[in-house]
């Protein structure tokens, strides 16, 4: 079973090699994964060394008591946008990058399901980043923190522009991370190679699998308190400001819904690094790989409802601590399980101490640290005592450098051999690895007793009291050696691509199919796939008379990749309308002065609503008749359904109208704010419905639609999206119509 | 009456619930005889004579929205699950019942009930009625059996596969969080009766003074339990489709050899 024999691929539609060899010019335009993912690299370690010279230029103020280096506005905007890049900038396309790079070659598909929109989820970063630092010309930067809490980051008080670009610029890279996630959840669920089955995915694909699904539930929820947000800048909205009837403290509840989760984004894809790292340089497969596997869905089940804890302080009341002390508390198992897990892996194995494997063990002690400290965190009364510290700056820089930076440098020494060919030099590694770690813990380590000793985080500077001073020359001493880390990086990475030691397939004697194929990868990734009957698929080929157990059948079940992709976009969008309707249930049970549901007319409202829903029926009828290749009748059936479309559309258009007639606008009040974002949005989504319909009305008299071919895959799928338009109206419509009739 | 006379005064075994849990037991030991498992029945009795007759019982008539919101979780949630548990391996629903086996019924139906019984009118006339909390409790049973039995019905093959499974309980697990979101932070109060309880033990001075809870608090604790612990039940049964999905293929195989 286990012999040399292989699975030749498809080959038919791979481009020929004479054909494409002009993409090797045309970065610019790659849709291939390889290539996305290393401009997702690249991207990222330019902001990097960015944000890194803002945390350079903070620790240097900071460094001594009463440092007048900085103006305190400088500090705030630099505070700003060291968090946001860090985590929008660096971390997340760093990851997104490893992921596109090994993800694919891990369970043996040619690319990405959605090469294009891959490439689209790519240039979000670049424009988002662009967006945000344009702000600096723009008047200032942002200065609000990477939280922008309300009121702070609303007009009265960040009067210029820098909160806007911030926000436009974390909505298109929330877009593009959405992007990315329905690409993933598609890939992994339609594109994987013979033998490879859900069970036998390595952990690093298991565990991002897991992770897209948190990014497709936190993002959407970051895109609508952005939207909201920027309704309230810019249109005079009032959902965050107390003067007319807003709450700021939704925001913290909208915003903290996704900043947790977001924390989760980050470190799955870590915790799935260490997964490869440990099993491979430890010589032993992973001990209870079903646990690590079980323990991300337990993460990401759990992460979605723990967020309050980021708001002990913020006088939620007593009972509402105490349960998100107890949820929070939970969280740890599921990690605490991971660790476990990796130590186990570690002990009794033949542990070879090359610099991935002195990463991972790095991240282990660091993440145990940052464990330790998150759980004193989840304790409300702890909190209160610590979360406006230093204490906390050191929690969460455990997790963000320690663990999740450690386990990206520790990614990168791994898979540089497949994207370059060539390995990254050993000794230079090292030294990274020292400075960094030392560095690391120089700066943070200390910062635990300077929050404890009482020292406020996002100040710009401090009194010189007692023992003050001294730590934070220590910790300012640590960036000196994380610069020099980073630097002998970038230099260890210009080296080694040209000069460094050729790598062949397989460096490290690893088992995943990455490594099955050439360093780097051709064009189409595999030649043939070895084949696949456990989690070691190369331990098998190498060891044909002692494989590892076979685990399931072989059987492997692939859907249609762009039903899947779509259902994974209405999954997300689900969550975009979902914190819309509920934002505006919140201001309809707290009514404010000024116009209401009440006034709303019911009756013209019904008479469009009929014509939508009719649109979803017309467009079925549509489909059917696609099927029965009866074409006239699938143009008439399509035809209708757009024109229904748009009469809802204008009914909507005249329903504004008549409300601006009589004075009701978007500022009226917060009913109006929540009532115009809620129904625009909607609106919006039926529009986007009605160009993509309009687009395949044009490829059905083309004669370019046809069922069973992908046109025909793709009618069916923005059919979902338009069918999923329709069902968010029976809640908008019950929610803001129907529901003040009830009494 | 103080917290100690409360807790030991307010038990309420009434003869019919008694007669009742009894003639169940009986039933179920004619039917299934040996070959069922009647821990889970037995446990699924105690549960619900508890939650009726307890002083829980006695809190969540007509005193405490939260002593009621535990009686709905044990009632759609543990109550049904256990009494699915404890039937044989081998049970099947008779034919003309089928019907009421569609995944998407039995999910509107197990969600459904939670934001029926929930809506102000029914909530208020249940803690009004004695018929019609009756019919709340049965039909609270009922349709948390029929949610249930797309995840544990005693025969693999009526189970929904673990995917499945997890879509179905992770949107449940959404949809309850929703309405506990809304409970816990409605200003208003959306189960009138519990705001000023006709007092009949004479124990509404000890619940708002000596355990601190006014109808704000209480209902903000009762929307916490149903967002909070709610959806964990959810999420354990989540990783217990998980743990099926790497347990049933050896099994499987083991059948093939």
């Amino acid at each position: 079973m286990n012999g040399t024999t292989t699975v030749t691929m498809f080959r038919d539609a791979v481009l020929d090699p004479a054909k494409r060899a002009h993409y090797r010019l045309a970065w610019l335009s790659t849709v291939d994964h390889k290539r996305i993912a290393v401009l997702y690299l690249m991207t990222a370690l330019v902001f990097f060394v960015i944000g890194g010279m803002e945390a350079f230029f903070i620790r240097l103020q900071l460094a001594v008591p009463n440092n007048h280096l900085l103006h305190p506005d400088t500090f705030n905007q630099l505070f700003t946008m060291h968090g946001t890049t860090m985590l929008f900038l660096v971390a997340m396309p760093a990851l997104f990058g490893l992921v596109n790079y090994v993800l694919p070659l891990q369970i043996g598909a040619r690319d990405m399901a959605f090469p294009r929109l891959n490439a689209f989820g790519f240039w979000c970063v670049p424009l988002g980043g662009i967006l945000l630092h344009f702000s600096v010309l723009a008047g200032g930067a942002p200065a609000v923190g990477w939280f922008a809490y309300t009121p702070l980051s609303l007009t009265p008080y960040s009067s210029l522009l820098g909160v806007d670009y911030w926000a436009i610029s974390l909505f298109v890279l929330g877009t593009g991370s959405i992007s990315f996630a329905v690409n993933v959840v598609a890939t992994v669920v339609s594109l994987r190679g013979p033998g490879m089955t859900m069970r036998r995915l390595p952990l690093f694909t298991w565990i991002n699998f897991v992770n897209a699904f948190i990014i497709l539930m936190a993002l959407p929820i970051l895109n609508a308190a952005l939207a909201m947000l920027l309704v309230d800048r810019q249109l005079s909205g009032h959902f965050f400001l107390p003067l007319g009837g807003g709450s700021p403290i939704l925001w913290q509840h909208i915003f903290w819904a996704f900043g947790h989760p977001e924390v989760y984004i980050l470190a799955l894809p870590a915790f799935g690094i260490i997964s490869e790292l440990i099993p491979v340089f430890s010589r032993k497969p992973i001990f209870g790989y079903e646990f690590v596997a079980g323990s991300s869905v337990a993460i990401a089940v759990l992460s979605m409802g723990v967020w309050a804890h980021h708001m002990f302080t913020v006088g939620m009341g007593r009972t509402m601590d105490l349960f998100f002390v107890i949820a929070s508390m939970l969280i740890s198992i599921p990690t605490g399980v991971k660790v476990l897990n990796w130590t186990a892996t570690m002990i009794g194995g033949r542990i070879q101490f090359r610099v991935p494997m002195l990463y991972a063990i790095a991240f282990l002690l660091q993440f145990l640290c940052a464990g330790l400290t998150g759980i004193s965190h989840a304790s409300a009364a702890l909190d209160w005592q610590t979360k406006n510290s230093y204490f906390l700056v050191a929690h969460f820089h455990f997790v963000a450098v320690g663990a999740i930076v450690f386990a990206i440098l520790g990614g990168i020494q791994y898979w540089f051999p497949k994207m370059s060919g060539r390995m990254l030099s050993e000794s230079l590694g090292k030294w990274t690895f020292w400075l960094m770690t030392i560095g690391f813990n120089l700066t943070f380590i200390i910062q635990h007793f300077l929050g404890l000793l009482g020292m406020p985080r996002r100040v710009y500077t401090y009194p010189d009291l007692p023992h003050w001073g001294w730590m934070n020359m220590l910790s300012t001493s640590g960036v000196f050696f994380m610069s020099a880390a980073s630097l002998i990086l970038v230099w260890n990475i210009l080296t080694s691509f040209f000069r460094g030691k050729i790598a062949g397939d397989n460096p490290w004697n690893a088992w995943t199919l990455e490594w099955a194929t050439t360093s780097p990868p051709p064009h189409e990734n595999f030649l043939a796939l070895p084949p696949i009957h456990s989690r070691r698929p190369l331990w098998d080929l190498a060891n044909p008379d002692r494989p590892d157990p076979v685990v399931g059948d072989d059987q492997v079940v692939l859907p249609n990749h762009n039903k899947v992709g779509i259902l994974s976009f209405i999954f997300s969008e689900a969550g975009f309308f979902g914190v819309l309707i509920l934002a505006y249930l919140y201001f309809y049970v707290h009514p404010q002065p000024g116009p209401t549901a009440k006034e709303l007319e019911v009756g013209r409202t019904l008479v469009f609503t009929v014509c939508l829903f009719a649109s979803s029926f017309t467009f079925w009828r549509a489909e059917t008749a696609l099927h029965l290749k009866r074409h006239v009748l699938m143009l008439g059936w399509l035809g209708l359904t757009i024109i229904l479309g748009a009469v809802f559309l204008v009914g909507q258009v005249t329903e504004y109208w008549k409300l601006f007639q009589s004075g009701v606008e978007v500022g009226t009040n917060v009913f109006a704010t929540a009532f115009f974002t809620l129904t625009g949005f909607h609106g919006l989504h039926v529009f986007i419905g009605l160009i993509a319909l309009l687009i395949f009305l044009w490829l059905g008299w083309m004669r370019d639609l046809v069922a069973g071919k992908g046109s025909g895959f793709a009618f069916q799928a923005v059919g979902y999206y338009w069918h999923f338009v329709d069902v968010v109206w029976v809640f908008v419509l019950f929610t803001v119509y129907i529901l003040p009739l009830i009494k | 009456m103080n917290t100690n006379e409360f807790l030991s005064m307010a038990w309420r075994f009434n003869s019919l619930l008694l007669v009742l849990a009894g003639l169940a037991c009986g039933g179920y030991f004619i039917a299934f005889g040996g070959r069922g498992r009647p821990g889970y029945f037995v446990a699924a009795g105690i549960i619900f004579v508890l939650a009726l007759a307890s002083p829980l019982g006695a809190l969540a008539d007509g005193y405490l929205f939260s002593a009621h919101m535990i009686q709905h979780i044990l009632f759609l949630l543990i109550v049904p699950a256990l009494l699915l548990l404890s039937l044989p391996r081998s049970f099947q629903l008779p034919a003309w019942l089928h019907v009421v086996t569609y995944p998407v019924l039995a999910w509107v139906a197990g969600v459904g009930a939670m934001w029926l019984w929930h809506a102000p009118i029914l909530c208020n006339a249940a803690s009004v009625s004695s018929r019609v909390f009756a019919l709340q409790t049965t039909s609270l049973i009922l349709m948390g059996s029929l949610f249930w039995w797309q995840i544990i019905a005693p025969r693999e093959s009526d189970r929904l596969s673990p995917a499945a499974g997890i879509a179905y309980l992770f949107t449940a697990c959404v949809a309850c969080s929703v309405l506990g979101m809304i409970l816990t932070f409605a200003p208003v109060s959306l189960c009138p009766a519990y705001q000023h309880p006709a007092d009949q033990l004479g124990l509404l001075g000890t619940i708002r003074g000596q355990w601190g809870l006014t109808s704000e608090r209480d209902q903000q604790i009762g929307g916490l339990l149903m967002w909070v612990p709610m959806c964990l039940i959810y999420a354990t049964a989540i990783l217990a489709q998980f743990a099926r999905f790497h347990a049933d293929a050896p099994q499987m195989e083991k059948h093939h050899a």
